[in-house]
């Protein structure tokens, strides 16, 4: 009935003065435009349950969907946390292109999701503009040694390199996310002085260090590294995003609770930590972390007790077992449910210089998002600070459970369904969302 | 005062043994009353038995308690037991180093110092312990009490170089060295550190010097050198060459030349540098090794070199054979009839050892049925089937029926390597592969009964390429006879591959429905202008062929490999968005995140050495 009321309407508008192989040529060209809209679907959801088979690279075409200015939908807990883009051409493409499975849904389709969505512990948050992203890594070092370079580049979602000069001369303000990986904050290069110290790598790195220290009137390293953590600190304080995992996490809370502390062996700044260290630190300001136990001896390889796995101290390692993530209300904790979304809940634990947190040292109102049944330790972190939010993720490559220096990289085109990797993607595509109002 | 220094020595080894003679004695005797009463139930209640149970199980507390133990015991002035003394530090060394209590040694080792002065084990212990903890100036004050007590043995030198350089910390490696080739007037006996040492600086020719010296007293050091050596830059390699090739030619440098050369991908070179050896038994048998790998390696013509001289040297029938075989597989079917034409001069190995008749008349059958199959397949390669024939037909009274069937095949090449379809086919007659389908098969097609050919091939036990291809294409037409395409087939037998892509590109006009994929076996067979225009055509006068997808991919690969990157990419694109059910693309994916750089290459495992990250 509607196209033949359509087909009338046309014949009337076109009497006028057209020639009749032109007026039924158009005719004709209407006619099947509106049968075939019916058959074109105006979405394209992007399963990332089981069905799913890239789910790092569905972060990737979700990502440019809102770099290319279209908005996307994340609705938690529905088929892994799928996405719904809009139909068009370039995303079907770049899908096609990574070997990503999306699925062509018309309107309708998208109506009986989102009642089945309002009828469970699931919702919909809309994503509206792409993150500025920047890694804390130097400029110069491959992309293979750093799970979120490595995701990211996987993906193909854009970054930029950022270091200690551009932190330290204010350039983190240009960013949404920043992801920091194994620095140690606390400036005393992992503690690896005592192995490597002759290394040529270890030279190196050292020296570059040094330089930055004098360029920017720092007496050493730690107080560089501590004036770098500050300015992170800042980041946040102001609004920002901080993603950080492997010894990053703990080392920027010991730097920033440190501040005023000398905690660093003498290899690093000439002097040994304070004796009195521990009752000095100043956790009001720290983001995760209270009342932990600074390792005092440049002879054991762990800066102190935050960490539950200690891989690099023998004596007291502590075996990898598997971390359960939390399920949350995805009505009113959407930020914690949009952190754990995956197709997995039980996942593999993998070490670090940092592999886990210490319940006890764990600040209250701090959110565990994952953690090991049974352990003394967590896996996954998040909070709020000031304006900002911070997560943390124990651990080095969640693809490479005891991944060592100078271990092959990881390939992650041979593991393009890891559930680890989708934990360090949800929180790139977290800062995406439309802020709501918490609910608790 | 180096009186003084003695007097003070003596003076501090009779307290130690007072205070310990005081506070041991009686738990060493205690200890040895109760091991003599207890029997063979005693080892149960041995210390170190103890020791090394609770150390395997993880106890590690228990483990240090009862090593200590077990050096309180042994540890007796004038009458220690050195063995136990050693187990026990060696013990507690581990154990504490796992309990992250590494600097608890260094008191222990001093006691033991004191009592055993010149202990090699407790001396090393405490150096490696004091390096390990980055107490450098403590290490150096260990190393000069060690070798003050070592005299003129080389050891504390060896042991405190290593641990340098197992560090990284060549530049003070350097100088222990230095010191020891100053002191000791023997930088021989240092020779394999030193080279190790110049490896760790990079100073790659004179490692290769200091490896080539250390060969003369430390043989052993081979394996070490060609560990050491292979990670050479390509541009130092020339340097090391100098070094191992310079006269007097020996076989060990020349020997760790060659195996360096393999591990460089230059097989031709690694041949080189042993061929000119002084032949001995110790050469053939480096010769032997070397064959065996360049077979491993299918480098054929640097086998067919080592394997004709062990013949030349040992004139075995094993060597000979193999040695034209391998010149066979080289594509040098000349060498491998010359090889096979010479004499063999020492057949035992093969069964006869007699000089009677009859044994030559054994020898020359064995070395016949050895040979001769060689002998006619090479003649195939040259297109020589009448000498092949011929040849066969003199041998065959010395040929069991079963060694004659071994030879149709061979044979029936030959003629098909010439072209002679009619004489290949009267080859078979009378033997096993009248009933091969295979054979059949081959013979059908090249006279264009696709219908036989198509049912024998099928059927055909082996997968060789050329079979893969003509089994695609029958399976991609209808047409029952094809004159042309038999020839075409039949120009591939006699590889003429140039002329073959000709005919398989002319039968697409006329075999219309098998079209795409002759042009892509055409391609295949052409060089990468031709091949490109081919694939080109394939994809844009058949999208919808099987064959669209595989000529994007191959064109993709092509124009890689030409460094063009953009139209590769474009290719591969191509490939995933317009053919998203092809089963290549998996692999077509997986070449363009390497051309984007999204995935690590092959080799770029990290420089930096082991530790938790």
């Amino acid at each position: 009935m509607r196209l033949l009321r359509l087909f009338r309407r046309l014949t009337r508008l076109l009497s006028v003065a057209v020639p009749h192989a032109v007026k039924a040529s158009v005719v004709a060209a209407v006619v099947i435009t509106a049968i075939a809209r019916p058959l074109s679907a105006q979405f394209l959801l992007v399963p990332m349950d089981d069905g799913q088979r890239n789910h790092l690279k569905a972060y990737g075409v979700t990502y440019l969907a809102l770099q290319t200015g279209q908005k996307a939908e994340w609705f938690l807990n529905y088929r892994g946390g799928a996405f719904l883009l809009p139909d068009r051409a370039d995303l079907r493409r770049r899908a096609a292109l990574d070997g990503v499975s999306v699925e062509p849904i018309t309107d309708a389709g998208v109506s009986a999701a989102r009642a089945e969505i309002a009828g469970g512990n699931m919702d919909v948050v809309v994503l509206e503009r792409a993150p500025k992203i920047a890694i804390y890594r130097p400029v110069n070092q491959p992309p293979w040694d750093d799970a979120v370079t490595l995701a990211l580049t996987y993906a193909g979602i854009e970054f930029s390199s950022v270091w200690d000069d551009e932190v330290l001369t204010g350039d983190l303000s240009k960013y949404d996310w920043v992801h920091l990986h194994h620095e140690d904050f606390t400036g005393q290069f992992n503690k690896l002085y005592l192995a490597y110290r002759d290394a040529p790598w270890f030279v190196q790195q050292r020296e570059r260090d040094m330089a930055t220290a004098r360029k920017f009137g720092k007496a050493d390293v730690p107080a560089a590294k501590k004036a770098v953590a500050e300015a992170i600190r800042g980041f946040v304080d102001r609004g920002g995003f901080l993603f950080a995992m492997c010894g990053a996490t703990e080392s920027l809370d010991l730097a920033i609770a440190a501040f005023a502390v000398d905690i660093a062996g003498p290899f690093s700044d000439g002097t040994p930590p304070a004796a009195d260290a521990d009752a000095r630190m100043d956790w009001t300001k720290s983001l995760a972390f209270s009342g932990a136990h600074i390792e005092p001896s440049p002879y054991i390889n762990a800066l102190s007790d935050i960490d539950g796995h200690q891989v690099n101290v023998p004596a007291r390692r502590q075996p990898l077992g598997m971390f359960t993530l939390f399920e949350f209300s995805a009505k009113l904790d959407p930020v914690a449910a949009m952190l754990v979304q995956n197709h997995r809940t039980v996942i593999p634990d993998f070490y670090g210089v940092t592999t886990s947190f210490n319940r006890a040292v764990i600040k209250p109102g701090v959110t565990v998002l994952a953690t090991e049944e049974g352990a003394p330790w967590t896996k996954y972190l998040h909070g709020d600070y000031g304006k900002g939010s911070w997560t943390f993720l124990g651990g080095h490559d969640p693809e490479d459970a005891q991944h060592a220096i100078g271990s092959p990289p990881t390939d992650l085109s041979l593991r393009p369904n890891s559930p680890g990797y989708r934990l360090i993607l949800n929180n790139v595509l977290f800062p995406a969302a439309k802020k709501k109002p918490r609910k608790t | 005062m180096a009186r003084h220094r003695r007097n003070r020595f003596g003076f501090a080894l009779l307290t130690a043994v007072f205070v310990l003679g005081s506070a041991m004695g009686a738990a060493g005797a205690q200890g040895r009353t109760a091991t003599a009463s207890a029997g063979a139930a005693a080892d149960t209640l041995d210390p170190l038995s103890r020791a090394l149970d609770a150390e395997d199980r993880g106890q590690l507390v228990v483990a240090a308690s009862a090593y200590r133990e077990v050096l309180q015991r042994a540890l007796i002035p004038g009458g220690s037991d050195g063995d136990r003394v050693a187990l026990a530090l060696l013990g507690l060394e581990r154990v504490w180093a796992e309990m992250g209590a590494r600097d608890s040694i260094l008191p222990v080792v001093r006691r033991v110092l004191t009592i055993r002065p010149t202990d090699p084990t407790a001396h090393s212990i405490q150096l490696r312990s004091l390096v390990a903890l980055a107490r450098d100036d403590e290490a150096r004050e260990s190393f000069a009490m060690w070798r003050r007590a070592a005299g003129n043995d080389g050891a504390p030198y060896r042991e405190y170089a290593r641990l340098l350089l197992a560090q990284g910390r060549a530049q003070a490696a350097d100088s222990v060295l230095a010191d020891a080739g100053r002191l000791l007037g023997a930088a021989g006996m240092l020779s394999g550190e030193v080279a190790q040492l110049h490896v760790a600086l990079n100073r790659w020719q004179a490692a290769a010097v200091a490896f080539r010296e250390s060969f003369a007293d430390q043989p052993y050091l081979e394996t070490a050198a060609l560990y050491g050596l292979q990670r050479a830059p390509a541009e130092a390699r020339d340097s090391i060459r100098t070094v191992l090739l310079a006269n007097p030619v020996q076989l060990l440098p020349r020997r760790l030349l060659s195996a360096l050369e393999l591990s460089w991908g230059e097989p031709r070179r690694a041949w080189a540098a042993i061929a000119s050896v002084q032949p001995d038994d110790s050469t053939a048998a480096s010769w032997r090794a070397f064959g065996e790998r360049a077979e491993v390696a299918q480098s054929w013509l640097v086998a067919r070199d080592a394997w004709s001289a062990v013949f030349e040297r040992r004139g075995d029938l094993e060597a000979q054979q193999r040695a034209a075989q391998a010149a066979l597989n080289a594509d040098d079917a000349d060498g491998a009839l010359v090889i096979v034409r010479r004499p063999t001069t020492n057949v035992e190995k093969n069964g006869t050892n007699g000089t009677t008749g009859v044994a030559t008349t054994n020898r020359d059958v064995i070395r016949l049925q050895t040979l001769l199959p060689i002998e006619i397949a090479a003649l195939g390669e040259l297109g020589r089937p009448a000498e092949a024939q011929q040849r066969l037909d003199a041998a065959s009274k010395q040929l069991d029926p079963q060694a004659r069937e071994a030879m149709a095949r061979p044979l029936v090449t030959a003629y098909l390597r010439a072209g002679d379809l009619t004489r290949a086919k009267a080859a078979v007659q009378g033997t096993d592969l009248e009933d091969d389908d295979e054979t059949a098969g081959w013979f059908a097609l090249y006279e264009g009964d696709l219908v036989t050919a198509r049912k024998r091939l099928v059927r055909a036990a082996t997968q060789r390429a050329t079979l893969v291809d003509a089994l695609g294409l029958l399976a991609r037409t209808r047409t029952a006879q094809s004159p042309a395409l038999g020839r075409a087939f039949l120009l591939l037998a006699q590889r003429d591959s140039a002329r073959a892509a000709k005919a398989f590109v002319a039968l697409a006009d006329t075999l219309a429905d098998a079209a795409p994929a002759l042009l892509g076996l055409g391609a295949r067979l052409s060089d990468a202008p031709t091949a490109l225009t081919l694939w080109d055509r394939v994809i844009a006068t058949w999208p919808t062929s099987p064959e669209a997808a595989e000529s994007l991919l191959a064109s993709a690969r092509a124009r890689r490999a030409a460094n063009d990157i953009p139209s590769a990419t474009a290719r591969l694109e191509r490939l995933l968005i317009e053919y998203p059910t092809s089963a290549l693309l998996p692999q077509a994916r997986r070449e363009l995140e390497q051309l984007r750089g999204q995935v690590p290459p092959s080799e770029s495992a990290s420089q930096f050495p082991r530790a938790f990250r």
